[in-house]
């Protein structure tokens, strides 16, 4: 199911508010009657659960049996490594419990790769036609988390198939991140509340979500498509340019929609996921993006990966080289998103020697940044390697036309407001609203609460009905990063 | 700016943030959680608890219907995904959300310069005098220049299609993506008709659409020019064909109103001065609009609004007028064809009489529909014309409009459409003793080649061959377009080609590979 999807806005969140509230309800009986003092949330976890369950055999009625099979296997290493309490046994179990995620991994995702890398060498292997579980990427990722905490003894096992489960699959992060490490959540499982200002906030961030994802991801997307998701043999250098652009606001609208929508629900359920996005525009260098963008999958390579590897103090070109490789192979098994890593494998790499000890003055450094992200893009739009090829030969070299043709000025001007508006949103425009708001409840918690919360209910109202609107003979709704 | 080591932890700025709006009051957190709860549960009310629409007058098709649940077992992700489109697609108040829809995303629109000189579209409220057609009428189209609309304001909305002009004079054009050399199909099927009735006239009428004589200057790059593939049919005829040149008929009168502004269609007029061609290359008799009534359809808006999504398509309602014949008595017998749900014949009725042309109310959308009742029907028209000349005519639904200008010039009047016609040819032209056969079909579908290949099987295939039926009702009882009430059924609803517009980009359906060239004429096909 897809959260920008009428049927889950519809019917999904109104069942699973009803079901959530009934289990609050046994809850509280249940601790009044005194015999549920370890786990005062049970009914509450197991609706979690079950509409989980539901969420994800709604797109993969198959595949939900492949992630509870995989949730099974690493609460199994989990408890091997929690039983047999010696160091070498627990790296056993753990690196069991890591090649069976990766296993399932590989499989899953990168055979269909690695049959296809085989026969370029000319070993030819029947390529297995799997289609890709959605989300895959995301929930392994969790599992690989857990037994890396455990066995660092970061967290503590987890004794119960049920709690691992709701950690994994919990719906509001269960497909498009953010990657929630076990750590952040583990205490949270059995013992959280939900205050008046999570229900606001959280229900708050899920609107301003389904409102960057309907209003402008969907858009932009449509844009980018008119101008370089067709044929690319007339493409003109300012369609190149415009097209690129528009991809740069989707792809950012897209996915910190969806982890702003993954964060509120999580919120409105009492558990704090950590930020993905950190206005990753603004950056001044291509490792102040990586510190902005997807920002759970960056620190997860460099905890699980770049630091054990050596980090900076050993080898550090390989370290950095190895976190890009799988960065970019991380989101796709593709040729295009392993380049697309190691590009800013290479630039990170660079800039650490040359601009990051220069002086350059900051604005300079943003245009230098921008313009490579921009052009990092392209890598990620284009899987195929002529298409590829055709697009940035229009895009540096000049395409085919002068001045600036039709078609883009259309593309620009029929969403003028839209462009401007979008641009705006890149930059920190809602820190400095929300500090305006901090300043005016301070001044007075009643009034000033009032006038702040109102205006967000307004907000939140007229996204909801402008992405209802905006939802009707939509064509192409899913989110870029349930992809990966 | 935030520092660089809060980002990871999520420890950052939303979370200052929240500290601090938790000292806003219980009351004021209420009041957030009463209002935004109460619009999402008065919508979700709506969305579960009000009737389901079930067609959209906007789009003018039937939305998606509750799949069969019986395919939980053997195809669930299948069934799933059905439920959420179904859901979505049939969604209360659908065209009132679509509208909202449409006026937002034209708030985003920056609307620059002004007009320069704002063309208008005179209807002509005087019948036109009949020019005698002194031209042969076959001979190759003329070129032509647009000194109407070739610096009018252009944008491309929804699907690529190409809206023009501002204010009432909106006009929303489709691109053509067809290269020079396209139309074999369609010159293969004339020709092998005009081989198989050695005895009858047969006639190609390719016929441009309003994307050939409206493009602006500016946005001439989005279509391909219609004129080099209709010239090529006609080169490419074989000597016992004959060409009508409804190019330079309609060519003559872009100034009138001879295309819809606001639907895929021409209007009834373009389809006179065709009619004209018709006849004048036919030889036979021919009378201007001082014998026909001129009736009027105020407040017409077409299928391009639901195409292009663009609500000033919806701002520029048209009228929509139409001519009938006076003072001649014609009998029109139909047969409607049952359809399935991919639009396949499962039966036909039995011969009834009926009305050929149907009054529809001021702002009806289906009004195109005014002749016969749309396009699943063989229709025949004993027009009490003395003289032996009959005259078949196999179209799609741009040839609707002709044949209620024909009843004057032949003594009967044949109407088969491409998709639906279920007898042989060669047996009907017989028992019929048809003299003139007229293929008529829009650049799109003599482009392509499905539709071609379809009219070229009417020849050799058996009579009464049927598709399976739906599990559920016929789509078509008999006559479904009653008087006045625009049967929602009436014309088939209209795919998007999507190949023409959406997946190549806007109209670069170049049609220069072949491969693609085939791949696309079905998508182009269904659209007419």
């Amino acid at each position: 199911m897809v959260f920008s999807d009428l049927l889950f806005i519809f019917v999904f969140i109104p069942l699973f508010v009803l079901s959530y509230l009934a289990g609050g309800w046994i809850d509280k009986r249940r601790i009044s009657a005194g015999d549920a003092l370890r786990r005062p949330l049970l009914a509450r976890n197991i609706a979690l659960v079950i509409f989980s369950l539901l969420f994800y055999a709604w797109g993969e009625p198959i595949y939900v049996v492949l992630m509870l099979v995989s949730v099974l296997v690493n609460f199994i290493c989990g408890r091997l490594m929690g039983a047999w309490d010696k160091k070498l046994w627990r790296k056993v179990w753990l690196f069991i419990g890591v090649a069976l995620d990766l296993g399932i991994l590989g499989s899953f995702k990168y055979l269909g790769f690695f049959a296809g890398a085989l026969a370029e060498f000319g070993i030819s292997v029947d390529v297995p036609q799997i289609a890709l579980p959605i989300g895959i990427s995301f929930y392994i990722f969790q599992s690989i988390s857990y037994l890396v905490d455990v066995y660092r003894r970061e967290s503590p096992v987890q004794r119960n198939f049920l709690d691992l489960l709701l950690y994994i699959a919990m719906f509001p992060q269960l497909i498009a991140g953010p990657i929630v490490r076990y750590g952040t959540v583990a205490a949270e499982i059995n013992n959280r509340t939900v205050s008046l200002s999570d229900i606001t906030d959280g229900s708050y961030r899920f609107f301003i979500g389904l409102g960057k994802k309907v209003v402008f991801a969907n858009i932009m997307g449509e844009v980018a498509t008119r101008l370089i998701g067709g044929d690319l043999t007339h493409l003109s250098t300012a369609g190149a340019w415009i097209g690129i652009v528009a991809f740069t606001i989707q792809i950012y609208f897209d996915f910190s929609g969806y982890s702003d929508m993954a964060i509120g629900l999580g919120r409105c359920v009492g558990f704090h996921f950590p930020e993905n996005f950190n206005h990753p525009y603004t950056c001044t260098s291509m490792t102040d993006f990586w510190r902005r963008w997807h920002m759970s999958l960056g620190s997860f390579f460099r905890d699980y990966v770049y630091i054990p590897m050596g980090g900076n103090r050993r080898h550090q070109a390989l370290n950095i080289l190895t976190v890009w490789f799988l960065t970019g192979m991380w989101h796709g098994a593709s040729w295009n998103f392993i380049i697309w890593g190691l590009y800013f494998g290479l630039i990170i790499m660079l800039e650490k020697y040359t601009l990051l000890r220069w002086r350059v003055p900051r604005p300079l450094l943003h245009l230098y940044s921008i313009l490579l992200i921009i052009i990092g893009w392209g890598m990620f739009y284009f899987e195929d390697f002529s298409r590829m090829t055709q697009f940035y030969r229009a895009f540096f070299f000049g395409g085919e036309g002068s001045g600036i043709p039709f078609d883009v000025q259309s593309a620009v001007m029929d969403n003028l407001w839209l462009w401007i508006a979008a641009l705006l949103l890149c930059l920190p425009v809602r820190s400095v609203a929300a500090r305006m708001a901090d300043r005016l409840v301070d001044v007075s918690p009643s009034a000033g609460g009032h006038l702040v919360l109102f205006t967000r209910a307004v907000i939140a109202v007229s996204i909801l009905v402008a992405s209802v609107a905006l939802l009707v003979g939509a064509t192409n709704n899913a989110f870029i990063y349930t992809r990966f | 700016m935030e520092t660089k080591n809060n980002s990871i932890s999520g420890k950052g700025m939303p979370d200052a943030k929240r500290k601090k709006l938790r000292g806003a009051t219980g009351a004021a957190h209420k009041l957030y959680i009463v209002l935004v709860a109460a619009v999402f549960v008065a919508l979700t009310a709506v969305f579960l608890f009000m009737p389901r629409t079930t067609y959209s007058e906007l789009e003018k098709r039937e939305l998606a219907t509750f799949p069969d649940m019986g395919k939980l077992l053997s195809a669930p992700a299948e069934l799933t995904a059905e439920i959420s489109h179904w859901f979505s697609d049939s969604e209360p108040f659908r065209d009132d959300f679509m509208t909202l829809s449409m006026n937002i995303r034209n708030a985003f629109r920056y609307t620059y310069g002004s007009p320069e000189e704002v063309v208008t579209f005179r209807p002509s409220e005087t019948p036109v005098a009949d020019a005698s057609v002194t031209e042969p009428g076959d001979g190759e189209p003329q070129e032509y220049t647009n000194n109407l609309t070739a610096d009018e304001n252009a944008k491309i909305a929804n699907s690529g299609i190409i809206i023009v002009g501002t204010g009432d004079n909106v006009r929303a054009l489709m691109a053509y993506g067809g290269s020079p050399n396209g139309g074999q199909g369609y010159i293969d099927a004339v020709n092998a008709y005009a081989e198989t009735f050695p005895g009858v006239n047969v006639y190609a009428m390719p016929i441009p659409t309003a994307t050939e004589f409206y493009l602006p200057e500016k946005a001439a790059k989005c279509s391909k020019p219609q004129r080099p593939t209709i010239v090529n049919i006609h080169n490419k005829l074989s000597s016992k064909a004959r060409f009508v040149d409804a190019y330079s008929a309609l060519a003559e009168h872009v100034d009138e109103d001879i295309y819809l502004r606001t639907d895929h269609h021409w209007a009834p007029l373009g389809g006179y001065y065709a009619a004209r061609q018709l006849a004048h290359v036919a030889g036979v008799p021919f009378r201007d609009l001082s014998s026909y009534e001129r009736h009027v359809v105020h407040g017409y808006v077409g299928s391009m609004y639901g195409y292009s999504k663009d609500i000033s398509v919806k701002n520029a309602p048209e009228d929509f007028v139409y001519y009938t014949p006076k003072g001649i008595d014609y009998t029109t017998t139909f047969v409607t064809y049952n359809t399935n749900k991919e639009y396949k014949v499962t039966g036909e009725s039995k011969p009834y009489k009926g009305t050929f042309f149907k009054h529809y109310k001021d702002g009806s959308g289906g009004a195109y529909c005014t002749f016969m009742g749309g396009d699943q029907l063989l229709v025949k028209v004993e027009t009490g014309t003395p003289g032996s000349r009959r005259l078949l005519i196999i179209k799609d639904s741009y040839g609707n409009t002709l044949p209620g200008y024909m009843f004057y010039s032949f003594n009967e009047v044949h109407v088969v459409d491409f998709r639906y016609f279920t007898r042989n040819m060669k047996k009907y032209v017989a028992d019929n003793k048809i003299t003139d056969i007229v293929v008529a079909f829009n650049i799109f579908n003599a482009y392509g080649s499905a539709a071609p290949a379809k009219i070229k099987r009417f020849l050799s295939q058996a009579g009464g061959t049927y598709a399976a039926p739906d599990k559920e009702e016929p789509r078509h009882k008999e006559d479904s377009a009653a008087q006045n009430v625009p049967s929602k059924q009436a014309e088939q609803p209209v795919a998007l080609p999507e190949a023409v517009v959406n997946d190549e980009g806007v109209g670069n359906q170049t049609g220069e590979d072949a491969d693609r060239e085939t791949d696309n004429s079905g998508a182009i096909e269904s659209f007419l």
